[in-house]
């Protein structure tokens, strides 16, 4: 992995904390345990920093990312050093079942995902991919070679094209703008009424 | 018997329709013949990687929405991907709590659907026992439901001297307290198949690794996913397995498009229905090979001559 993908994606952490050394309590947010809480993860306090989770972390082997590290942070409450890390766990959920104290990282990542992207941190994928589902109901783009192929071996047209679809589309947009969840990513535009 | 309703999710039906091919063809008359319909409304399971990771609360309901579908024909969701296996079968955990149900329902009722489970018929004097939502993996429908012996007995062209590597994919086994349907630490359906149609699946090392393009790091950090699909793909290339075989649409994506970042000659993947099609006799060419990015030739070549 190179050190110039380490700075674009997950740049921050190790960097920071060597510059600004001293942490003082301005910097800490003590509430936000209670915010991963809030969006599905378990309590971070009951954390051993025992570094399982980091040992068989496929991403931890290959970037400047130690899952441990994150948890470290949350439950100080340091989240500005948990910012720009939080995209590129797999969720594969090894660390879930690698760990002593039951706490699920990979579930604490989810919600530091939630408040990622209720403070404003949406990567484009996140917007792209709601995007396309709005519009076709699919999260992958409807490709017209993909469609050549599919009917010369005797599948049917992809769904998103066929008109009858539309009210699947309509419903899927009711779903979104009930929860707000337009508004939340940007993609208000999009969702058909 | 069981009765299905097909779930391919967004991966197959517009990228690899070949795998929709052979797992129709596999289920079908001319296979096992299993009772599957389709159910044409449905739409994206949604993707966890997107919106489990962003709002829970729009994930279940446009998951609870999909279920509904299969629960008012009263039929047991065959998904095809590991990502819609997680999905759905989360969901259905979720809306085991009346809190989450109450929440959901409120919603649904405004485009006129409603998640009640499926009610199963009990003696008389006893409650009614409300189940949810069956969900069921296309690995586990073929080696529980069909049955290892079944899928060996319609073999047609053994694939002999063909050495696959079998790439479970993470959905598939974790977290634990979802998938119960196979070992997570010493998982074996998807090589037992392998080996019914007459291949060899080889061990290699870190087999039950990521393949690096979950939770949207494909999507945000290609390089990144790429470099653990090239770890994979060298201990694969160790113990000279002829393709890879995997479950998951989305890892076969992965494998099949990072291949050209980092080599030449790629080994080819597919889905293992795709293998079992091969093996019980369809001709390669109507399994739409052509969407696959490492041509599958040299394996093909490879039947050809055994």
């Amino acid at each position: 992995m190179t050190r110039e993908v380490e700075k674009t994606f997950i740049g921050g952490l190790h960097e920071e904390l060597v510059e600004d050394k001293v942490i003082d309590e301005s910097q800490l947010e003590p509430d936000f345990p209670d915010q991963i809480r809030k969006y599905g993860g378990k309590d971070v306090m009951t954390c051993l920093q025992c570094g399982n989770c980091t040992g068989v972390c496929p991403i931890s082997l290959k970037i400047d990312y130690k899952t441990r590290n994150i948890i470290k942070c949350c439950q100080f409450g340091l989240k500005k050093y948990t910012l720009g890390t939080r995209w590129v766990c797999a969720t594969c959920y090894r660390c879930y079942e690698h760990c002593p104290a039951d706490l699920n990282p990979a579930e604490v990542m989810i919600a530091l995902r939630h408040i990622a992207v209720r403070e404003g941190i949406i990567p484009p994928f996140i917007k792209n991919t709601a995007a396309s589902l709005v519009k076709y109901g699919q999260s992958v783009k409807p490709d017209a070679e993909i469609d050549k192929i599919r009917q010369e071996i005797g599948l049917g047209k992809i769904r998103a094209e066929d008109p009858e679809y539309a009210s699947v589309i309509r419903e899927i947009g009711v779903l979104i703008h009930a929860t707000k969840y337009d508004k939340l990513i940007g993609i208000h535009e999009e969702v058909k009424q | 018997m069981n009765q299905y309703t097909y779930f391919f999710g967004c991966v197959i039906p517009n990228r690899y329709p070949g795998v929709e091919y052979a797992v129709r063809w596999v289920c079908g008359k001319e296979g096992f013949n299993l009772d599957v319909t389709d159910q044409p409304d449905f739409s994206c399971c949604p993707v966890p990687g997107i919106f489990y990771s962003t709002d829970k609360d729009t994930w279940l309901l446009l998951a609870a929405r999909n279920l509904t579908l299969a629960q008012n024909e009263r039929r047991e969701i065959l998904t095809v991907c590991n990502g819609c296996l997680a999905s759905l079968l989360k969901a259905t955990e979720y809306l085991q709590e009346p809190k989450n149900l109450g929440k959901v329902n409120r919603v649904l009722a405004q485009i006129g659907k409603k998640y009640t489970g499926i009610a199963k018929k009990q003696a008389e004097g006893k409650r009614k026992i409300i189940e949810p939502v069956k969900v069921r993996h296309y690995v586990e429908v073929m080696s529980n439901d069909v049955g290892i012996e079944e899928i060996a007995k319609k073999v047609k062209r053994p694939l002999k001297n063909v050495n696959v590597a079998v790439h479970y994919g993470c959905h598939y086994l974790r977290p634990t307290e979802h998938a119960t349907f196979d070992d997570p630490n010493n998982p074996v359906l998807i090589d037992r198949i392998v080996e019914a149609c007459g291949a060899k699946s080889v061990d290699y090392e870190d087999k039950l690794d990521c393949c690096g393009a979950g939770g949207g790091v494909r999507s945000h950090v290609i390089e990144l996913a790429n470099a653990l699909t090239a770890d994979k793909c060298t201990n694969i290339s160790a113990v000279k397995a002829d393709c890879i075989v995997t479950g998951c649409p989305f890892c076969l994506l992965q494998f099949d498009n990072a291949q050209k970042s980092f080599t030449k000659e790629g080994i080819p993947v597919m889905h293992i229905s795709q293998l079992q099609a091969l093996a019980m006799g369809v001709k390669p060419e109507s399994m739409g090979f052509d969407t696959h990015q490492v041509p599958v030739h040299s394996l093909l070549r490879k039947l050809r001559g055994s």
